[in-house]
């Protein structure tokens, strides 16, 4: 077991080592200029000098806080709206049917219309945010809520569980396998709108942080950003739902 | 006294333009601390009867008294184990043990007690750390009967929950539960489709006929306990249910 970890590691640490080369490699060929193609010890340098004037922290305190309070309300909400859909066949077959068409709709596309609504403020950022990530969320709920097998309610209902009891100590935990998956995803939905609405205006978030690279020139900042970026998203998908999902499937005895 | 005062006069399932009666006429007495066993062919509604009993069907006509009072929803003292058992996978052996009681408000030192002791009954103390899907199938039983029995209801319902285990673990726990209603003193009312478990355990046993079902004979079977069923007494008493009960299967397979 431990060796097969200890395996697993060393091979991709092998493959980035590679890639790292590679990137080196191409970059003393000197088919494009520094400009365009920077070296990864130029990329490792401005990651540093961001960090130092705290011009890095700053970014992803804010990002974190926009994308924590986004998908906050994407939680309440969704699963809000996600029981009323379990609750209520008319909601479901109206509502329900309006939300999987929303699912599709790319949510940097509500941005000319958030501007109009909220102007360039935080609340245009978190609404794209809480659009990426809310059908998603409301989607896991429904689901996870209709495939309850129904015989663990029955008994809950024969041994006196109702309403806030019933919801607390049955449905929420026979449900955690989708809903797990579903905050899952929802968070990574919220992350990328998260970014893509940052990149729009003056906003200080991780996205500006790209913009201003590109104003810049600075093509060193851009990819160091975007290690940040990618390394904020994993940590939370593996750390914070890693351990929910571990947790989870040893207990229902999954894998 | 009288628990329970069963008066079905008909439960019918529709389903779409089909509609299928699967009870009929069912009129009954339990005593307290009664232990009446209900054979019948399957699909034939007992589990359907055991939904009315508990309080989670009341879709019928007719009328079920419970000491004197009209059924209208689940009550915990009728407890009903199902025959999927229905453990719930997010929690250990205990925590299922105490979920009734959970419910019911009841402060966690106490739960615990209370749990303990009836994984002792069960003989699980030992593994009251365990989630559901590390156990055995007989294991899985007793966290049932012991999830039940916390909360200590005065009708235990239970729905075939012996059928899927092999002969050992199913003698042995025949042997527990007359133990444990010997102790307790519950009624209890155990609906399965095997006459020798039927008689190994009831003080009566039931035959229910093919749907709609009604009660088609009755026996009443005298024999020192705690019984097993291989006991030489058990298998004169089966015969004659099983040729009612053969008849009715017959009815069904035509």
């Amino acid at each position: 077991m431990f060796k097969k970890i200890l395996l697993r590691a060393a091979k991709q640490a092998i493959f980035y080592l590679v890639l790292l080369f590679l990137w080196y490699f191409l970059f003393a060929l000197k088919i494009w200029p520094a400009y365009i193609f920077p070296a990864p010890l130029m990329v490792w340098k401005a990651l540093i000098q961001g960090f130092r004037t705290h011009i890095f922290i700053n970014a992803i305190l804010i990002s974190l806080f926009r994308v924590s309070i986004g998908f906050g309300i994407s939680i309440l909400f969704g699963a809000v709206l996600g029981i009323l859909m379990k609750r209520s066949k008319i909601i479901d077959e109206t509502f329900g049917r309006f939300v999987m068409g929303m699912q599709t709709l790319p949510s940097i596309s509500w941005f000319p219309l958030a501007i109009l609504w909220f102007g360039l403020s935080e609340m245009t950022i978190i609404f794209i945010a809480v659009m990426g990530s809310l059908f998603s969320i409301t989607m896991s709920v429904y689901s996870g809520l209709k495939h309850i097998p129904s015989i663990y309610i029955q008994i809950a209902r024969n041994m006196g569980s109702r309403r806030l009891k019933m919801l607390w100590l049955v449905l929420i935990p026979a449900a955690a396998p989708s809903l797990i998956v579903g905050l899952k995803q929802g968070w990574s939905f919220a992350w990328r709108s998260l970014i893509a609405g940052e990149l729009l205006f003056v906003s200080l978030g991780l996205g500006y942080l790209l913009m201003m690279g590109r104003e810049l020139n600075d093509i060193s900042q851009i990819i160091a950003v975007l290690f940040i970026i990618i390394l904020i998203s994993i940590a939370v998908d593996r750390i914070v739902f890693g351990i929910m999902e571990s947790r989870m499937k040893k207990r229902w005895g999954f894998e | 006294m009288q628990v329970l005062d069963i008066n079905i006069k008909s439960k019918i399932y529709n389903s779409g333009k089909n509609s299928l009666k699967v009870l009929e006429n069912i009129c009954l007495e339990i005593r307290e601390g009664e232990f009446v066993c209900i054979a019948g062919p399957s699909g034939c509604g007992k589990t359907t009867f055991l939904n009315i009993i508990a309080g989670l069907d009341f879709d019928y006509s007719g009328e079920v008294l419970y000491k004197g009072v009209p059924i209208t929803g689940c009550s915990q003292e009728r407890i009903m184990i199902f025959q999927e058992l229905g453990l719930f996978p997010w929690l250990n052996v205990q925590s299922n043990v105490e979920f009734g009681l959970r419910t019911k408000g009841v402060p966690r030192g106490e739960r615990e007690r209370i749990a303990l002791k009836y994984l002792e009954m069960v003989n699980l103390v030992k593994f009251k750390d365990y989630f559901i899907h590390n156990l055995s199938g007989g294991m899985k039983q007793r966290v049932a009967l012991a999830r039940a029995l916390a909360m200590e209801p005065q009708v235990l319902l239970m729905d075939e929950p012996f059928a899927a285990l092999d002969a050992q673990t199913r003698d042995m726990l025949h042997l527990e539960l007359q133990k444990i209603w010997i102790a307790a003193k519950k009624t209890i009312i155990f609906v399965t489709h095997n006459v020798r478990e039927a008689v190994c355990l009831g003080d009566r046993v039931l035959v229910f006929s093919s749907v709609p079902a009604h009660v088609k004979a009755s026996f009443k079977i005298e024999l020192m306990r705690p019984r097993q069923i291989e006991n030489e007494g058990l298998i004169e008493k089966v015969r004659p249910i099983l040729t009612e009960l053969s008849f009715e299967i017959g009815k069904v397979n035509v």
